[in-house]
């Protein structure tokens, strides 16, 4: 029999050598898949990381996928600090990716640096107005926010496929559906080789420690997340905090759209999210809930998602065992959690036997 | 006697701390034994070594003369060990019969009737009077109690542990569960009794077991004790058990309430038009059985109801109806020390420092909060109330919980507010701590701030306030001069029956 | 607690050990001809990525070259990385096999001057970089000839993906094809905005099933539309590959992709060093289309008549969309004796007469 109750606090250095040990124990196992699969694994662990990191290029593009994690990381943080759980990042990004595309498209004349802050501001501003939905529903009618800002995913999705074989359907692609791809005008502008999200990111995590941590705005996130009731009672305008939150979490997310149609991808497409709105939610999680984690569990993930895709190619390993092996990976560091919190302990006897002395 | 159950040298750490150290207890059959202690002395601790939720660091556990261990709740239950906790495990929405069968070793078919009849036959061979059949949310707290008892004497347990279970009753229910008890103890049961009520220690066990500070201090036949004599050992140097009632001669009204309702979420109603005075200077007492109301006139006060009707004049500014934020807008100063420390005036999971903030950050500058300035704050409130904590970022939740009551007690009261309103203020407080904070609450009331202190020991509101409304059911049932009535006149009104005489305005 | 801690260290310390070991460099870069292959979907055993892995296959087999490919690849700037890694492990001659791949294929042409890039479906082109696509209209027609022969009600279902010009085209052809044979025949389309959804795909044939279609063809990349009809017990039309074993008992023959020739010949044209980038569009006489073998399910006198005009088409004597057609709306377009042009054929965006269906246009 096993029985399951809760720990004291671990000192630090013990927690991190769980979590590494779990990563580990996470390898062991999947050396056991791969050398079934003929691939000698330590080669594959390796490729992995020389995949993310071997050439400019690969760095590059995990840079570029770390910046969107964790930007969109931060614009759950300041929800789930608040414990509104906030999974509706991904169709955030795709409608700040929207309004973005739709300065790209409709004011391509503009000026580069007028354009790009248009584009950045709108991808906000749709991006914050659309989070705000259910957090008007949730103050309002107490609805359950978890599903509604799931299902308002799907809305964004349905809305960028009829824009892209509808009205924004480019009439040069012979008839193939697409969304016009932006001019230069459009396109963020790079630094160092790579966009400049690097830059706002940087920024964002600084500007975001400070919010949560220095001013009266992040305690009284804080406060709410931790109990609705003290917080009233301490005299915070509850609704007012958790609908100008959540306009900031759909903010970031919006602009994390922007940038991925602006500095990424070039266009408008419901893959230009990859997924990160879904993938942010555990880097959050796994950074738990604080700022200046955000960006480490983000490269992390960058590195993890950018080797495994690496590796499909350089090994021909199956898109689907590259899955298993992230899927692998992140269900032991989400377990490791648990045994930082709680101890096994291994009962012998099965009933309750006196042993005589 | 026959020892049943036999404790020798228990030692249980947390971390560096003993919760026991070296504690001896024993019971014999047929035997109410109590465990006697403040908050913390080491009393929830022990017994939940005997009930399977910890393993002792040291010590044995002998049952009829064996050595056992006891690794699981589970275990203990097999063992013939029941505990009725203080807040009852039970599920709302089902009959008692299937509370019974809930966790029990799963059985394929259940022959409801021949359940009902055994269970009946129980409950009447000791007194207690319940319906197998009845539906736990329509039955009072008392009968829920009975429950409990039933639910672990079904089980098969011949060693009943009962935690505070005096602290939801009303006088009248608590003489009912003594009764149970002796019918109990009569049929060979031996029965630990946690509470911290002398009085009522000394009414119903054969012997005492004090406990402090994780300590055994003395085990005493139950001959001739005074609960003077009770306290001495309970705290270790004699205290005045005597509460001073200052006099004031202010004459305005502070506070008027007029015909107010509360309306639950439901719609239901939680007060019935309510009215009374508050005068400056002055303390109100309010009784009652848990659950009469109280709650919600401390919240309707404090802005925190939002179904409300009716008038709450501060200083004639009618603030019914108003949110926290508007009654601070409106430079009315007010604090509030709710029920609910940890769910309402405390933020368990932050520190010190935070919890001080709380209440100061609105005041401060800026867009930026001032730890600093909470921090001095906290570390006087450490100092003034003698706070046990590690440091001023320690989490409240992990504070005792007389300590979590002097952080907010003390937070709100340093606010220098006109009208205190508490609820239970002395609640997990030791007497020497409980003391500090009347005499806290006095020194207000000489500055002329009123007071509403909402209480369960009747004693202490006999001795404390300048008036006592007793609520039942959201109703007042009367407004009274404490010199005039006693405890059992009290207990009477909270049972919803109106007092001839100690009236006041 | 001490426990763990010594055999955290020792898996850590072993893991550090193994890694220092083994070797880092990459593989070995040859001269030889390497090909990769970009899908959008999973191989799977049927399908548009299935049938392409066949003509990877086919290469391998019959050239000896080295290939290799990566499955469920987004259409955005993923697929960059994707070449990149390609020509890191010494791909020469790179096949993109979405339309979608095209802007990103285009992004990274220039960089990589000695790399060969064929996109499939594509519209744009370079100087390392060609496009090439199947007439698929061709043995759709075909196949409406067996659909209008079978049905009993006049009403054959298609559950089709988006309302772009490739599935319109399809559509019509098919259309064309029925009422060759069976002119008081109608085609029911209902759109189900999904490339592979089998779920909604399948919910979808068995609405057309409820409203009377006793056949059912698709443009769609799963089988399931063909499993409603099994389910039902009527016949049906693939598309891609052959799925005869996903259906049995539905399924007749379905319009299908050969890419094996197509490949050879330019990978061919490669390794001898004389590829041009060259945009084409292969109908059934290059045999990179065509229609699958009838199967028992197929009705009497189908295999005579597909016969006919497939050799018809092969040998360039029959058009598809050819003389005057009318419009659905009761306007018509082409010219007696002559064919549409490509360029006509590519922007299709009207149903024909005995469609009964709609076009969302905007």
């Amino acid at each position: 029999m096993i029985r399951i109750s809760k720990r004291l606090e671990l000192p630090p250095y013990l927690q991190w050598l769980i979590r590494a040990s779990s990563i580990i124990f996470a390898l062991i196992i999947m050396s056991v898949f791969l050398l079934a699969l003929g691939h000698n694994p330590i080669k594959v662990y390796s490729a992995m990381v020389t995949g993310s990191f071997g050439t400019f290029f690969r760095f590059r593009k995990t840079i570029e996928l770390m910046i969107p994690l964790s930007i969109t990381a931060l614009g759950i943080l300041v929800a789930f600090k608040m414990k509104f759980w906030n999974i509706g990042a991904e169709g955030q990004i795709l409608m700040g990716a929207f309004a973005a595309t739709f300065f790209a498209l409709k004011f391509a004349y503009l000026p580069r640096p007028l354009l790009l802050i248009l584009m950045a501001i709108g991808g906000s501003l749709i991006g914050g107005l659309w989070a705000l939905i259910p957090a008007f529903f949730k103050v309002k009618y107490a609805t359950n926010e978890t599903l509604f800002t799931l299902m308002l995913n799907y809305i964004a999705i349905k809305w960028i496929i009829y824009l892209q074989y509808g009205p924004w359907k480019d009439p040069q692609q012979a008839g193939f559906p697409k969304i016009p791809d932006f001019s230069v005008n459009a396109t963020l502008p790079t630094l160092g080789g790579i966009h400049v999200g690097w830059l706002i990111l940087i920024a964002l995590v600084i500007i975001a420690h400070i919010v949560m941590n220095k001013t009266k705005f992040g305690f009284e996130i804080a406060v709410i997340g931790e109990s609705k009731n003290t917080a009233k009672y301490a005299g915070m305008s509850v609704n007012k905090v958790i609908l100008s939150t959540l306009f900031i979490s759909g903010a970031l997310g919006g602009l994390v759209g922007m940038m991925q149609t602006s500095g990424v991808h070039g266009t408008l497409s419901t893959s230009i999210t990859g997924g990160i709105g879904y993938t942010a939610i555990i880097v959050t999680w796994l950074a738990h809930v604080k700022v200046h984690l955000i960006p480490v569990i983000g490269l992390l993930f960058a590195v993890l998602i950018q080797g495994a895709f690496f590796i499909q190619t350089a090994f021909q390993i199956p898109h689907s065992v590259a899955d298993i092996l992230q899927g692998m990976i992140l269900f032991s560091a989400l377990g490791s959690e648990f045994f930082i919190n709680y101890r096994l302990h291994l009962v012998k006897n099965r009933r309750a036997k006196r042993v005589v002395k | 006697m026959n020892k049943v159950i036999e404790l020798k040298g228990i030692v249980k750490k947390f971390g560096t701390v003993y919760a026991n150290d070296q504690i001896s207890f024993d019971l014999s059959v047929g035997e109410v034994h109590a465990l006697l202690g403040e908050n913390g002395a080491g009393k929830s601790s022990l017994m939940n070594v005997l009930a399977g939720v910890y393993q002792p660091d040291d010590g044995e556990i002998i049952m009829n003369g064996e050595r056992v261990t006891i690794p699981s709740p589970r275990h203990s239950i097999d063992m013939g060990i029941g505990m009725i906790h203080q807040h009852f495990k039970l599920v709302e929405s089902h009959t008692v019969l299937e509370n019974m069968i809930a966790g029990v070793k799963s059985r394929l078919f259940i022959n409801y009737k021949k359940l009902g009849k055994e269970l009946t036959e129980l409950s009447q061979r000791y007194g207690l009077q319940i319906n197998p059949f009845s539906e736990l949310n329509m039955l009072s707290v008392a009968e829920k109690q009975r429950v409990e008892i039933l639910k672990v004497l079904y089980r098969g347990a011949k060693i009943l542990i009962l935690d505070e279970p005096t602290a939801v009753l009303t006088p009248q229910e608590t003489a009912r569960l003594f009764d149970i008890i002796n019918s109990l103890k009569s049929d060979g049961h031996s029965i630990i009794f946690i509470s911290h009520k002398l009085d009522e220690v000394i009414e119903i066990s054969d012997r005492i077991t004090v406990l402090r500070k994780g300590k055994h201090i003395d085990t005493l036949k139950n001959e001739h004790l005074s609960p003077r004599s009770l306290t001495n050992k309970m705290v270790g140097k004699a205290v005045e058990l005597k509460i001073e009632r200052t006099k004031t001669d202010y004459q305005d009204i502070l506070l008027e309430v007029n015909n107010l309702f509360v309306f639950r979420p439901d719609n239901s109603q939680a007060l019935k038009g309510l009215t009374f005075k508050l005068k400056q200077g002055e303390i109100l007492g309010v009784a009652g059985v848990a659950g009469s109301g109280q709650k919600e006139l401390c919240e309707a006060i404090a802005g925190l109801q939002d179904k409300i009707t009716g008038e709450i004049l501060f200083k004639s500014e009618n603030i019914c109806g108003k949110s926290p934020r508007d009654i601070i807008n409106l430079g009315i100063s007010m604090s509030f020390v709710p029920e609910d420390r940890l769910g309402m005036g405390l933020v368990a999971g932050m520190d010190l420092v935070d919890n001080v903030l709380l209440k100061a950050y609105l005041k401060q500058p800026g867009i930026f909060v001032n730890r600093q300035e909470a921090q001095k704050e906290a570390l006087n409130l450490i100092e003034k109330l003698n706070i046990d904590t590690p440091s001023v970022h320690t989490k409240v939740s992990k504070l005792s919980g007389g300590n979590i009551q002097k952080v907010l007690l003390g937070r709100e009261i340093e606010l220098q507010p006109e009208l205190i309103i508490t609820a239970y203020p002395a609640r997990g407080l030791d007497i020497g701590s409980a003391h500090k904070i009347y005499d806290l609450l006095n020194e207000q009331k000489i500055k002329g701030n009123g007071i509403i202190f909402i209480g369960e020991d009747l004693d202490v509101l006999l001795k404390i306030a300048d008036k006592i409304m007793v609520l039942c059911d959201g109703e007042v049932t009367g407004i009274v001069d404490p010199d005039l009535v006693t405890r059992e006149d009290l207990g009477y009104m909270m049972a919803g029956k109106k007092l001839e005489r100690g009236e006041v305005g | 607690m001490r426990k763990l801690k010594i055999i955290s260290v020792l898996v850590l310390s072993l893991l550090v050990l193994l890694t220092a070991c083994s070797d880092q460099g990459s593989e070995p870069q040859g001269t030889t001809t390497k090909v990769g292959f970009i899908y959008v979907g999973m191989i799977g055993t049927e399908g548009f990525t299935y049938s392409h892995d066949q003509g990877r296959l086919y290469l391998e087999q019959e050239l000896g070259v080295e290939t290799m490919y990566q499955e469920a690849v987004d259409e955005s700037a993923e697929v960059e990385t994707v070449i990149a890694n390609m020509v890191d492990q010494g791909c020469n001659v790179i096949f993109g096999t979405s339309y979608g791949f095209g802007k990103y294929m285009l992004n990274v042409a220039d960089q990589y001057p000695d790399v060969k890039f064929l996109h499939c479906s594509g519209a744009q082109d370079a100087e390392n970089m060609n496009t090439y696509f199947g007439r698929m209209y061709e043995p759709r027609f075909l196949s409406g000839l067996v659909a209008g022969l079978k049905t009993k009600t006049n009403k054959i279902g298609y559950v089709a993906a988006y309302e772009i010009s490739e599935v319109i085209r399809g559509i019509n052809a098919f259309t064309l094809g029925v009422q060759t044979v069976n002119p008081e025949a109608e085609v029911e389309v209902v759109w189900t905005h999904t490339w592979y959804d089998p779920a909604t795909e399948k919910e979808a044939a068995l609405a057309l099933i409820d409203n009377n279609c006793d056949v059912i063809a698709q443009h769609q990349d799963t089988a399931a539309p063909q499993q409603a009809a099994e389910e039902r017990g009527i016949a049906a039309v693939g598309y891609h590959s052959i799925t005869e074993k996903n259906a049995p008992e539905a399924y007749m023959t379905a319009p299908i992709w050969n890419w094996n020739d197509y490949y050879k010949s330019e990978v061919e044209k490669v390794i001898a060093g004389t590829w041009t980038p060259e945009n084409v569009w292969l109908g059934m006489n290059d045999g990179l289309v065509l229609l699958a073998p009838l199967t028992e399910n197929a009705p009497d006198g189908a295999a005579e008549i597909v016969e006919e005009y497939q050799s018809k088409i092969i040998a360039g004597d029959f058009h598809v969309f050819s003389g005057v057609i009318t419009k659905q709306d009761g306007t018509t377009i082409g010219e007696e004796g002559q064919a549409l042009s490509d360029e006509e054929m590519l922007n299709m965006s009207y149903f024909i007469k005995g469609v009964n269906g709609k076009i969302e246009t905007n």
